[in-house]
């Protein structure tokens, strides 16, 4: 279970569309992943069964989108993971992992004052961290200017498989450098 | 997966009906049971230390149910980290965990040096593990003098204010702050230490000891804090796992997790030191592990002592004020007083960091109150929420 | 006893000397509680105010005189005014049978100990009536735990003085102290150790005092019963509070400690120094040992104060009747 290939296996079981192995000297990660979202309930079963806790849920906003960066450690032999989601900006709804990881609960409420993703199945619906009468949008960045595509922001390591269609999506053929150039350099 | 339930909330809110009280009391009574009492303890009350505030369903002295409700010192560190450059962020994190501000310090000023590629030099090295873990036996005894407190035993906590402001003493020499420090800089740390920080530091630790000594014997060792505290509030392995508890509530649960030990960073590798796992999961073992740690701590400062090595405090060409971080992500996590401290730090190149989250321990082993403190008496959830060692600016950042 | 205009006008004097004796008791207390906490604590006490600090309990009893009278909002006023009052004046009677002296005594009545235990049951219905009628829920916790506390500590308490007046066979304070001797190894406590030591931690109990403080916890339920009062209310409240101390001490010198009597001189001076350790003795607890949870202070009681109570109480009256 804890092995790199048995977890290569397990992101591949949840139809990643990209698996990087990183360096953790430098990234503090030993793999990542970037998965459908609709997957993510039983990918967060099996980590669970495997011994991992969630760290945090890091939510990041890019011009593609909500990239929801689930951190994971092993409680038993420590190794930190990385899963992402894509959420579209118009519409950013994800799967709760509340079911799974009852302290994703407080994550998630986060996740939705500050940038307005919805996560389906959360049971509480009310502001964690804001004030119960704010009223106003998240405070999101106003420019879209000041949004930064994916591929600038060297996320993805040493990518092990790239699904072709992820590829396209995140790195239209127009821009030059890749994420992995990126980091070699 | 449904979607009744969910109020959002930047949009018109549903009317909860009659219940009383504000949004959060409403959503909590309205699956109360009758015959019950809804209490609110906090924002302010004396042992929520800081704006924490609970609401708890009491029948008669029994809490059947919890939750806690934040958000009161939130401050926004996430998304001023956004706008600041790396150098002007320094000064925010000694404000996110007051009680231990070295160690957020660290957490930021390792993550963006990880990313960059700086080498910092060894004395500074040696340095920051002092200044560390000096922070951190004064957090942890400010833990035992309050926790003391909520058990009804008022002394404990002048005792441990005594030490406290000894190690401030001390760190003043060098940090230049007492309560919000900000000693790191990028490559290195901010100034080096002198003949009186290590003439106070060696007196310091033999007497410490000798108090952690007095400690046991007038408080650890009092029947009546035992009765309090022994099998209340059991937290084992699993629920840890499910709400990502980390530091001393895990390692009380039996699992020695020390990030100082399992990732290392600094020159914790070449430091020997003992992580404690047990004996416990109750309040008692979080106790128990907490006082450990202070002898710990002592250790490692004694060692990094006789060990500092010459050379300077701050690499060669250390980053100026006008650094940019070159474009890339990195999470880095140090062993707070409280837990891992994780910082995921996600740049594009530009002046700013494109984002920077902010993993706040306690805010994980607060998450965990609620279902801890289901079906116990009032005066033993107030033994738990303490034993969980809390700091609220940490939880609401 | 006649109710000639004498004994009235010795009935008014004493009430009044016995105001001034509960005023005096709480600038003191309150001034030697802050000075022995610091003591403890490692910290100097007050000592800003006046020499050594000493005006200091005088300066916050005339704040609290000054401050404006606050009501919270949907209080039963009546009640909410009526319970520190009904606090405050049971106290006063309570006085009038203890001796402080040979000579000393308000109203030397055949039942004073008869009188004492019945007035001083009125004073958790001043804890009642406040945690009540403030409309608070921490107040209506601290009356409840208020209540069960009090009547399940009473009767230990009862049942240890019994013990004491089995083997003088008097209800009379001045006839039990009579009955003791002057040295300490004449004292009633050689005689009955466990009925002192019932009685000890049952008035630290019955007084509401930490480890004991449960209705007023004030990490749990900030201030208990009195959480609403502030300005005189929550001064009246504060001073039967060491009135009730001073009271629970004299009742243990006179039953325990052979009252005035002491080595060398009887007097008055020794009722008030025995007491006065008690008082000490319950200061130390407070600032030393954590809260005990409600649970187990009711264990303490009923499952060991009381049936020891009951024990000696039976051993007593075994060897009362053989010789």
């Amino acid at each position: 279970m804890t092995s790199l290939d048995s977890l290569a296996e397990l992101f591949r079981q949840a139809d990643a569309f990209v698996i990087s192995n990183h360096d953790f000297k430098t990234q503090g990660l030993v793999m990542s992943a970037v998965i459908p979202a609709k997957n993510l309930v039983s990918l967060g079963r099996s980590l669970c069964a495997g011994g991992y806790s969630l760290l945090d849920i890091s939510t990041l906003e890019a011009s593609e989108g909500f990239l929801l960066t689930y951190h994971f450690d092993n409680i038993n032999q420590p190794g930190r993971l990385a899963v992402r989601l894509l959420a579209p900006t118009g519409k950013p709804v994800v799967p709760s992992l509340c079911d799974v990881f009852q302290g994703a609960e407080w994550h998630e409420r986060e996740s939705r004052d500050f940038y307005g993703v919805v996560f389906d199945g959360n049971p509480n619906p009310l502001p964690l961290l804001l004030a119960e009468d704010f009223d106003g949008s998240p405070p999101l960045r106003k420019n879209p200017k000041d949004l930064a595509p994916l591929s600038a922001l060297g996320l993805f390591g040493q990518p092990q498989s790239v699904d072709p269609a992820w590829e396209a999506y995140v790195n239209p053929p127009a821009k030059e450098s890749s994420p992995k150039a990126e980091k070699q350099a | 997966m449904n979607n009744l339930n969910f109020i959002n909330p930047f949009s018109v809110r549903e009317d909860p009906g009659s219940s009383v009280g504000d949004l959060y009391t409403q959503n909590f009574s309205r699956h109360a049971k009758t015959g019950t009492v809804i209490l609110n303890l906090g924002p302010q009350h004396p042992s929520t230390h800081g704006v924490l505030r609970v609401i708890v369903e009491l029948e008669g002295e029994y809490v059947i149910r919890a939750e806690p409700v934040l958000g009161y010192l939130h401050r926004m560190h996430e998304k001023m980290a956004e706008v600041k450059t790396p150098w002007q962020f320094i000064p925010n994190m000694g404000r996110v965990d007051y009680l231990h501000p070295v160690a957020w310090n660290w957490a930021q000023v390792g993550a963006c040096e990880r990313l960059a590629g700086l080498e910092v030099p060894e004395r500074a090295e040696y340095l920051r593990v002092i200044s560390c873990e000096l922070n951190r036996i004064a957090s942890h005894l400010m833990w035992w003098g309050a926790f003391v407190m909520d058990l009804g035993g008022v002394t404990p906590i002048l005792y441990a204010f005594e030490e406290r402001e000894k190690i401030n003493d001390i760190l003043q020499i060098i940090t230049g702050s007492r309560l919000t420090i900000s000693y790191f800089r990028f490559g290195g740390v901010s100034a080096d230490i002198d003949e009186r920080f290590v003439r106070l530091t060696r007196e310091f630790i033999p007497y410490l000891r000798e108090r952690l000594k007095m400690y046991k014997a007038l408080v650890t060792d009092n029947v009546i804090l035992r009765r309090r505290l022994e099998d209340i509030g059991p937290m084992g392995v699993d629920i840890c796992q499910r709400y990502g508890a980390t530091g001393p509530v895990l390692r009380a649960a039996g699992l020695p997790r020390d990030v100082r030990r399992d990732i290392p960073y600094g020159v914790y590798p070449k430091l020997d030191f003992a992580i404690p796992a047990g004996p416990s999961d109750d309040c008692f073992g979080r106790y128990l592990v907490r006082l450990f740690e202070v002898e710990t701590s002592l250790n490692i400062v004694e060692q990094a002592l006789n060990e500092l090595p010459d050379g300077p405090v701050k690499m060669d060409k250390a980053p100026k004020a006008n650094w940019k971080l070159p474009a890339g992500e990195t999470y880095f996590a140090v062993e707070g007083a409280r837990g891992q401290i994780g910082v995921h730090l996600v740049s594009d190149g530009g002046k700013t960091p494109y984002r920077l989250k902010l993993r706040a321990p306690s805010f994980c082993n607060l998450s965990l109150f609620a279902e801890a403190a289901k079906g116990v008496l009032l005066a033993d959830a107030i033994a738990i929420l303490g034993s969980l060692d809390l700091v609220i600016p940490e939880v609401d950042r | 006893m006649d109710l000639s205009i004498t004994s009235l006008a010795q009935i008014i004097i004493a009430c009044l000397m016995v105001i001034g004796l509960m005023v005096a008791n709480a600038v003191v207390m309150v001034y030697f509680e802050r000075k022995t906490a610091g003591f403890i604590q490692r910290r100097p006490g007050p000592y800003e105010v006046g020499p050594r600090g000493t005006i200091q309990a005088i300066c916050d009893s005339m704040k609290l005189l000054g401050k404006q009278l606050f009501i919270p909002g949907n209080v039963d006023w009546l009640l909410y005014f009526l319970a520190p009052v009904l606090a405050f004046f049971p106290v006063l009677l309570l006085f009038l049978p203890i001796p402080f002296g040979k000579f000393l005594t308000a109203m030397s009545v055949d039942e004073g100990i008869l009188l004492i235990l019945a007035f001083s049951g009125l004073g958790v219905i001043s804890n009642i009536l406040a945690g009540w009628s403030s409309n608070n829920k921490y107040g209506l916790l601290g009356a409840a735990r208020a209540v069960s506390q009090s009547i399940a500590y009473e009767i230990p308490m009862i049942m240890s003085l019994l013990a004491v007046i089995f083997l003088s066979g008097s209800l009379n304070l001045s006839q039990i102290v009579e009955e003791q001797g002057s040295w300490p190894w004449q004292w009633n406590i050689c005689v009955q150790p466990l009925a002192f030591f019932i009685y000890l931690v049952s008035l630290v109990g019955e007084t509401n005092r930490a480890p004991f403080d449960l209705p007023e916890a004030e990490s749990e339920l900030t201030a208990g019963f009195h959480t609403e009062y502030s300005g005189m209310g929550f001064a009246l409240f504060f001073l039967s509070e060491y009135a009730n101390m001073l009271l629970v001490s004299f009742v243990c010198v006179t039953f325990f400690l052979g009252g005035w009597k002491g080595p060398f001189l009887d007097g008055f001076w020794w009722t008030f120094i025995k007491a006065y350790l008690i008082m000490m003795f319950i200061v130390w607890l407070r600032w030393t040992f954590p809260r005990v949870r409600f649970d187990q202070l009711l264990n303490i009681n009923w499952k060991w104060l009381l049936p020891l109570s009951i024990l000696n109480l039976w051993i007593t009256a075994i060897v009362v009747k053989l010789l």
